[in-house]
């Protein structure tokens, strides 16, 4: 179903672009990334579980294509992907993006299809944002799959505005080596967006199937010529991550500040995740891990009762994957890019810290644009830390993105 | 008596210099316009950037650049209202507040200098003479901050003294008397409905050989705009 949408979209785009209305000229963009990955055992892929070759690769071709036609405006985005490596070689498309938007003026707007909805100021982490697929916990600077919405924007007066979003998504993040656990959730949110003394105020609301009810607050404000601050944070009774713990209430906060200096732009964010394994928790689930995975390779017990436990192993192992916003408490992550040779060279760096396990997910990267209408872009994935901690856990040594495109 | 007669008749056709200001921070872009722009950022022994901008500008506080070209930059937009500043980054669709002194664009012109060229709100004027800039004869003004949360403390202020009141040059100082940048207005054509400068060249001081060219290529001037194409959930819009 998603597919066949996302295709008649596509479509729809390239009827567009082709049609004798007068429009403005179809932007369109293609592209190639890779991904490959050095994989490794780790507590998380006892036995090599998740069936991975010591490199694991993923290989794309992309396009996107957008095209405006007056107040309307269709977009498309999506790729072709073989994986390479493991047991599971295969070639299958996907639909990151594909809608069709119409504004009435500056004061309403309507969007249905696959999108992104940028949801809450964070950078790294967005503890309101219930309405989009989950980041890649090792790699937050990949580019976002969408959700399928309907999406309206009403800006009743310049200082305010309410967003309304019904969306359907899965939580399953993408952009690695193995499947992660999937599961589908229906939202309603709500966002109301206001601009009180020089600092943006949003009050957010959100609920639905498959997930818990959640209020929000974010605010963001200048604190200074070159720096700006914002506070974003999530209120909701029940865990997401296991056990379920129905019975008590959560917060999770982001505040960061972000400077912009000439060709510098650094940013620093600190994650309180109220949910998350304290020290003692965390011992619990990986002694849980090592006592499934250790049951499931036992030669002595019979084969029904190895099945058992490596199921329940498997269950356990993804939980990293399954959608949460991170397993501990206490989250820093630091991000720096500057830009060189009148924005030909840009170079990036950015560290995120398990503050709790000492574990670090470190993202170099570097972008060269040769012309106004080439980039290419190198991003290094590497776990660093303590190897019981969060991100070495991940049953990935290393990983580097390659990715070329050609705007038309 | 006729020297005193002709002092009374100059200093009686001398504005003042709030009003000189005034008919200067109108003489570039008027209340309202829609424009096109190309800014060319060189920096010392690299290679220029050149982005196109379409502007909306609705008075002195509100005003919204979106990137037209290269492509590879095509969607960026910065919004300014009042003294807040958001940039909409089309690659992770996301919108940034962003601080009003950081440089526009990777250049030599701030937020601030970008969206608020009128200087009448922000800075007491004072006539500090004429003075011959660029081949024009200019009123000379120097301008203090009203207070610190303007962008620069002191600015000298040079605008013809022939009638048409374009500015020619305005050079921004710190509040130890430091100067940081100049800008220099030129090339006045008919642009729109009238002539003004269509050039302006903003060079920095403390770093020697680096500067940023804005190049006007279209304006419209007193369009109507609705107010609310100046709020930050707009700039998700994509024109």
């Amino acid at each position: 179903m998603s597919a066949r949408a996302g295709a008649l979209l596509l479509v729809v785009v390239v009827a567009v672009a082709g049609s004798t209305v007068a429009a403005d000229r179809p932007e369109l963009e293609l592209g190639v990334e890779s991904l490959s990955y050095e994989t490794t055992e780790t507590r998380l892929n006892r036995g090599n579980v998740l069936g991975l070759a010591d490199t694991e690769e993923l290989l794309r071709a992309t396009f996107d294509g957008k095209q405006a036609l007056g107040d309307a405006r269709a977009v498309f985005r999506g790729y072709v992907q073989r994986t390479i490596g493991g047991a599971a070689a295969s070639t299958d498309w996907t639909v990151r993006q594909a809608y069709l938007q119409y504004g009435w003026g500056s004061g309403l707007q309507l969007r249905i299809g696959k999108q992104r909805i940028a949801w809450g100021s964070g950078f790294a982490w967005n503890p309101t944002n219930r309405v989009e697929p989950a980041k890649n916990p090792l790699n937050t600077s990949l580019e976002q799959e969408g959700a399928w919405a309907a999406r309206m924007d009403w800006v009743p007066a310049p200082w305010a505005g309410v967003i309304l979003v019904a969306a359907r998504s899965d939580t399953e993040p993408g952009d690695l080596p193995f499947a992660a656990p999937a599961q589908t959730r229906r939202t309603a949110a709500l966002r109301a967006r206001f601009l009180v003394k020089d600092t943006d105020v949003a009050a957010v609301f959100s609920g639905g199937k498959g997930q818990r009810t959640l209020l929000g607050l974010d605010v963001g404000r200048s604190v200074g010529g070159t720096l700006t601050a914002h506070v974003e944070a999530a209120l909701y009774r029940g865990a997401e991550l296991q056990p379920p713990r129905d019975d008590r209430s959560y917060t999770r906060v982001v505040a960061g500040v972000l400077q912009t200096r000439g060709d510098d732009a650094l940013s620093l964010e600190y994650f309180y995740n109220g949910e998350g394994y304290t020290s003692a928790a965390a011992d619990v689930y990986l002694a849980t891990l090592d006592a499934t995975s250790a049951r499931a390779l036992d030669p002595s017990l019979p084969p029904a009762a190895r099945a058992q436990a490596a199921s329940a192993y498997a269950a356990a192992a993804v939980v990293p994957y399954g959608g949460g916003l991170g397993l501990r408490r206490h989250y820093l992550q630091a991000a720096w890019t500057r830009t060189w040779s009148g924005g030909k060279w840009s170079l990036s760096a950015r560290g995120t810290a398990g503050l709790a396990d000492g574990g670090v997910a470190f993202t170099p990267g570097a972008s060269y644009a040769p012309r106004g209408d080439v980039t290419l872009n190198l991003d290094a994935i590497v776990p660093l830390g303590p190897a019981a901690s969060e991100y070495r856990l991940a049953p990935l040594r290393a990983a580097v993105q390659a990715r070329a495109r050609v705007i038309f | 008596m006729s020297n005193l007669l002709l002092a009374v008749l100059l200093f009686a056709e001398t504005p003042d210099a709030t009003a000189i200001l005034k008919r200067a921070d109108r003489a570039v872009l008027g209340e309202r316009a829609i424009y096109t722009m190309r800014m060319t950022v060189e920096r010392p022994g690299k290679p220029a950037r050149v982005v196109d901008m379409k502007g909306w500008k609705k008075g002195d506080g509100q005003g919204l650049l979106r990137y037209t070209a290269p492509p590879k930059e095509r969607g960026t937009a910065y919004l300014r209202s009042g003294d807040n500043t958001w940039l909409y980054l089309p690659n992770a669709e996301k919108v940034v507040r962003v601080g009003s002194k950081q440089n526009f664009g990777g250049g030599d012109f701030s937020n601030g200098d970008i969206f608020r060229l009128s200087l009448v709100d922000d800075y007491v004027p004072t006539l500090a003479g004429e003075e011959t800039i660029e081949g024009q004869a200019c009123y000379k003004l120097d301008l203090k901050a009203k207070d610190r949360s303007v962008a620069y403390d002191r600015v000298l202020y040079w605008v013809r003294s022939d009638g048409t009141y374009y500015p020619v040059r305005t050079e921004y100082y710190t509040i130890s008397g430091r100067k940081l940048k100049w800008l220099t207005l030129s090339d006045v054509q008919r642009l729109g409905q009238r002539a003004r400068p269509t050039r302006l060249l903003m060079e920095s001081a403390l770093d020697r050989g680096a500067r940023t060219e804005l190049q006007f290529l279209t304006i419209e001037d007193e369009p109507a705009i609705d107010d609310r194409l100046f709020a930050p959930s707009a700039l998700e819009r994509g024109q």
